[in-house]
């Protein structure tokens, strides 16, 4: 009886409190044979802290209510009590598996507001280690999404890819995840021995490697099968969602912040934006792959290219910006990562605002669920790519 | 910085600007009265010369004296970032139309507005707190809700925040029931 009574407080998923809105009434009122379930905030197969609510008819996905918050820290409100520097490791835990490119917001929305240029070395460092930090990002993705299909062989493989390129990044920045190397006007440190040794190592075959890891799943038939169709997301409704990055693309819209408002040395790189029309699990995923092997050709491009010079621009002890407004957003590996930031003359921005793709990339998981079954639901949210550091703040 | 951007919008939105169009590195912004949200989202999502199809941001801003709302908006014709300033809500009731009829894909970004700022979407059908518990009170990014004064530069260094607790909701009604203020030590 005592235990019944437990278990009934801790999952009931109905609310304790009258509906707040007439969504959440709607949503919480159950029909003829239906069923809630409660999956997370701590389950193996959510990615991080998410909690879904899902309403069940026999084993179909009916409606989807996801609940956020579980790992909100008030990252804007630490930033706009932090000082410009500062703002730069705040941000850092937010995408934690790939920081690079929250900081690279951040430092692109103060460089604006300060009309700093930072020097071309710098540059290309930057574009250097985040293409990097993009195919550690999606070996990652590509091997979590296998495992929640119930695939275990290719996250060992990514884990593989993913820890070389994160020890490189640790030569050159000091740190594995967390990394702390952008600076306004700049980067931390000049490239070092160690790094390109091991990166040399590592491209010398990571295009081979990347085509094994692709040929795993792409010929695997239980893992095509599940994705084939499932999850679609159109075209009208992906951009209608707001929905930016590999999802996007995967509908066929060829938006990459890269090309379509190119920031940085981008434009003098030549890669291409892989599109595909299907919008599904699957299309989701051969997108990634084949970003993989963009950013191969962007390292390379770099490591021909880099010009010699200094990587920080000359900049005052204290930064005290002239009061402004700017806006900086650069193509992180689940979408465009963006930072509004306004300056009132202090040495702390007024307002901070973070605009993180996987936020938007959820958001479409109550529109993808439903007609689904209950075992496909984890399948297509690991295909959307969320991170929940990103989008809890 | 795209100039031939500015005369469109003067043309196309000449009843509804606050000001003039403000441009500076790669972005443009323009000021409106948060009433005419609706149609200024919708001129510039459907005029065949400005098509901006991609809502990059939804934010709120708290200046200390009013509530803004700031759209970012991504087009292909244009090498710029839109931005949108509704300006002006007022920060005992802050009230702006919801964007949800064109982008469904605000209702997640204007709950996150709500919940910080506590401005309200009217049209948003599911405005309730995102990040924050159910029962809680306050805006947290408002300039008026001060940080504890372990963060010791921020401007309410040395006293402690205001929050209000998280008693049930009767008792968060009542003000000097539900502020919650640390012992003097």
């Amino acid at each position: 009886m005592l235990d019944r009574q437990i278990g009934a407080d801790l999952f009931e998923p109905i609310p304790p409190y009258p509906p707040r809105t007439e969504r959440e009434g709607e949503f919480y009122t159950l029909g003829d044979g239906e069923m809630f379930l409660n999956v997370g905030p701590h389950h193996p197969a959510t990615h991080g802290v998410l909690r879904l609510v899902l309403k069940l008819s026999g084993e179909q996905v009916v409606d989807v209510d996801p609940v956020l918050g579980y790992l909100h820290r008030g990252v804007e409100k630490i930033c706009e009590n932090s000082d410009y520097y500062h703002v730069i490791d705040q941000v850092d835990p937010l995408e934690y598996i790939s920081s690079l490119f929250q900081e690279w917001a951040a430092v692109l929305s103060f460089e604006k507001l300060m009309d700093v240029e930072v020097p071309r070395r710098a540059e290309y460092i930057r574009v250097l280690s985040g293409e990097l930090l993009r195919i550690a990002s999606h070996t990652l993705y590509i091997g979590f999404l296998a495992l929640d299909l119930g695939g275990l062989t290719p996250i060992l493989y990514g884990f593989i890819e993913r820890d070389e390129i994160v020890e490189m990044l640790a030569a050159l920045t000091g740190a594995r995840m967390l990394f702390n190397y952008f600076r306004i006007g700049g980067v931390n440190g000049d490239l070092n021995h160690e790094f390109m040794s091991r990166l040399g190592d590592w491209m010398s075959r990571a295009a081979k490697q990347t085509e094994a890891s692709a040929g795993l799943l792409n010929e695997n038939e239980i893992f095509v099968r599940r994705t084939r169709g499932v999850g679609v997301l159109d075209r009208a409704a992906a951009l209608s969602f707001g929905v930016t990055g590999g999802n996007l693309r995967a509908t066929g819209v060829p938006f990459d912040v890269r090309r379509a408002h190119p920031y940085s040395v981008y434009p003098e790189l030549d890669f291409n934006i892989p599109t595909r029309t299907e919008g599904d699990s699957l299309a989701r995923y051969l997108i990634r792959v084949d970003e993989v092997r963009e950013s191969i050709k962007i390292i390379d491009q770099c490591l021909h290219n880099i010009p010699d010079g200094p990587v920080m621009a000359k900049l005052p002890r204290l930064l005290r910006p002239r009061p402004g407004r700017s806006w900086g957003a650069c193509e992180g590996p689940r979408g465009m990562m963006g930072v509004y930031s306004i300056s009132d003359g202090s040495d702390q921005p007024f307002r901070f605002r973070i605009h993180d793709p996987s936020f938007v990339n959820l958001e479409t998981v109550p529109a993808l669920l439903p007609g689904n079954l209950l075992a496909d639901t984890m399948a297509i949210v690991a295909s959307l790519d969320p991170v929940m550091g990103g989008i809890d703040k | 910085m795209d100039r031939t951007l500015k005369t469109r919008l003067e043309a196309r939105l000449a009843d509804h600007l606050l000001g003039s169009v403000y441009q500076r590195h790669d972005e443009t912004e323009i000021r409106i009265e948060p009433g005419s949200v609706p149609e200024v989202l919708r001129i510039l999502h459907d005029a065949v010369d400005l098509r901006f199809e991609i809502l990059a941001d939804l934010a709120g801003v708290d200046t200390g004296e009013v509530i803004q709302v700031v759209y970012h908006l991504w087009s292909p014709m244009t090498s710029d970032w839109l931005r949108i300033i509704a300006d002006g809500l007022s920060r005992d009731d802050p009230r702006a139309p919801s964007a949800t009829f064109l982008w469904p894909g605000a209702e997640w970004l204007e709950r996150e507005a709500y919940d910080m700022f506590g401005i309200v979407f009217e049209g948003n059908r599911d405005l309730r707190r995102i990040f924050m518990p159910p029962d809680y009170t306050s805006f947290p990014l408002r300039k008026d809700f001060l940080l504890p004064d372990d963060a010791a530069r921020s401007p309410g260094a040395g006293v402690r925040h205001v929050e209000r607790g998280h008693g049930p909701a009767g008792l968060a009604d009542d003000p000097a029931a539900g502020i919650r203020r640390a012992p003097a030590s």
